[in-house]
């Protein structure tokens, strides 16, 4: 899980262009959008793109993403289910 | 025609932005493309925006900012944008990705960012504003037609000022494809020796520059732009004269009453045939100035020139990298620019001191 959520700070820090940002200021717990990272709508988008290109994972119901992209640690355990579901 | 122009930004392949002396120190090159120098932008624009925006994004937010700053107006009653190409390296990165990636996985921000009205959107985004925001991309009359608008609106009242820029980037990719259709030079020349070594094609350029156009005068306007006009194909160079005498008459001036004619010759033969006829015609006593060896060609390049004017009237000097002579102890009063994009689109400015 946590060799995942490294992966996943790095990818999101060069999915997102977040120049500024080290993989190390992102804390797992960490809420992603508005008051944590402050992304936004067209970052889930991209998110959601990150999922299927890396992990090979389509978000199947929309409406779980406000849970799933909640923080790096949720997002590593979405992974982590559907690959251990794929499986 | 009155307006005035209150407030500029400029970022080119000179030393334009921010508080610099004005064009006194050239940058010169040696190359095939002249690069705009960049400010840094995490003083301008807030972090968490920048990460999403390409070059010519930020380019055009920073410009149109310190022209806003510079004029002291926070909010424009109108932003009108015009551009050629448009944010090319978000088209570039989009179209790659849908070919490399087969249609699949595309991911949002390049495609949204690629349009070319995303400048103008970034602008009012910024700035929170709901006024008339609007963008032209009408090839070498981008910026023409952008200003037309702006012009437009203050004469009728629409608005009492108005932000207008043009804005151009020129990628790794465009200048290849562009090339191949002979419009740059294929070897590499020192922008100051541009018209020294006339031959096929020019030196391309790129920019982003914003006018910050009110209708009423303040004490630290730049310059009245009193005219503007576009013609297309001239069939002669007689049909390009005759526009020219037009467009004086119009604005009841002689060409004799014109202090610095600005003319957009650069260094491709065929292109600057239009002024080798002119030089010999119409403009044979006027004091003459070419600009493009400064910013390279580009469909809206005739921004630049409109700054340079601008910034002649204001600062009552002609810099000496123009190597414009017979200007010493002589007052711009009136300058007169005419451009020209590959002998198609040219355009006509007229700008006096206030």
């Amino acid at each position: 899980m946590d060799k995942l959520m490294s992966d996943l700070k790095t990818q999101i820090i060069a999915q997102l262009n977040m120049q500024d940002v080290k993989p190390e200021d992102i804390g797992d717990d960490q809420p992603l959008f508005v008051d944590g990272l402050g992304l936004d709508s067209i970052d889930a988008l991209e998110l959601i793109v990150l999922l299927q290109q890396h992990y090979k994972i389509k978000l199947s119901n929309a409406e779980d993403g406000p849970k799933v992209f909640q923080s790096v640690r949720t997002i590593a355990e979405y992974i982590t289910a559907h690959q251990n579901q794929a499986a | 025609m009155k307006m005035y122009i209150r407030g500029t930004g400029n970022i080119s392949p000179q030393k334009t932005f921010g508080d610099v002396p004005f064009l006194e120190e050239p940058v010169l090159y040696n190359g095939i493309r002249l690069t705009c120098i960049e400010p840094d932008y995490k003083d301008i624009i807030d972090p968490k925006m920048i990460r999403r925006m390409s070059r010519i994004i930020r380019m055009g937010v920073a410009a149109a900012n310190a022209c806003l700053q510079e004029a002291a107006i926070p909010v424009p009653d109108a932003i009108i944008t015009g551009t050629a190409y448009g944010c090319l390296q978000d088209t570039d990165l989009f179209l790659t990705k849908m070919v490399e990636q087969k249609e699949e996985l595309l991911t949002p921000t390049a495609f949204i960012q690629s349009t070319h009205n995303t400048i103008g959107a970034q602008i009012g985004l910024l700035l929170k504003s709901h006024n008339y925001n609007n963008a032209f991309v009408h090839r070498g009359f981008s910026f023409e037609s952008a200003l037309l608008d702006g012009i437009m609106l203050l004469m009728e009242n629409d608005a009492s000022n108005v932000l207008v820029g043009a804005i151009d980037e020129i990628t790794d990719n465009s200048h290849a494809i562009l090339k191949r259709f002979g419009l740059y030079r294929t070897a590499a020349v020192s922008n100051m020796d541009l018209y020294s070594t006339v031959s096929r094609g020019t030196i391309a350029g790129e920019g982003a520059t914003f006018f910050l156009l009110a209708k009423e005068p303040s004490s630290h306007d730049y310059a009245q732009l009193n005219g503007l006009a576009t013609f297309y194909k001239p069939k002669d160079h007689a049909e390009t004269e005759q526009h020219i005498v037009n467009f004086l008459a119009t604005h009841s001036v002689h060409i004799s009453d014109i202090d610095l004619v600005i003319i957009g010759r650069n260094g491709n033969a065929k292109d600057d045939a239009v002024y080798d006829r002119l030089t010999q015609t119409i403009f044979n006593t006027s004091i003459l100035a070419n600009y493009k060896n400064l910013c390279g060609e580009y469909p809206t390049a005739a921004a630049f020139a409109l700054w340079l004017a601008a910034g002649i009237i204001k600062n009552g000097i002609v810099p000496a990298v123009l190597n414009v002579s017979n200007t010493t102890g002589k007052t711009m009063k009136k300058i007169l620019i005419h451009n020209h994009y590959q002998d198609t689109h040219h355009s006509l400015l007229l700008v006096s001191a206030c």
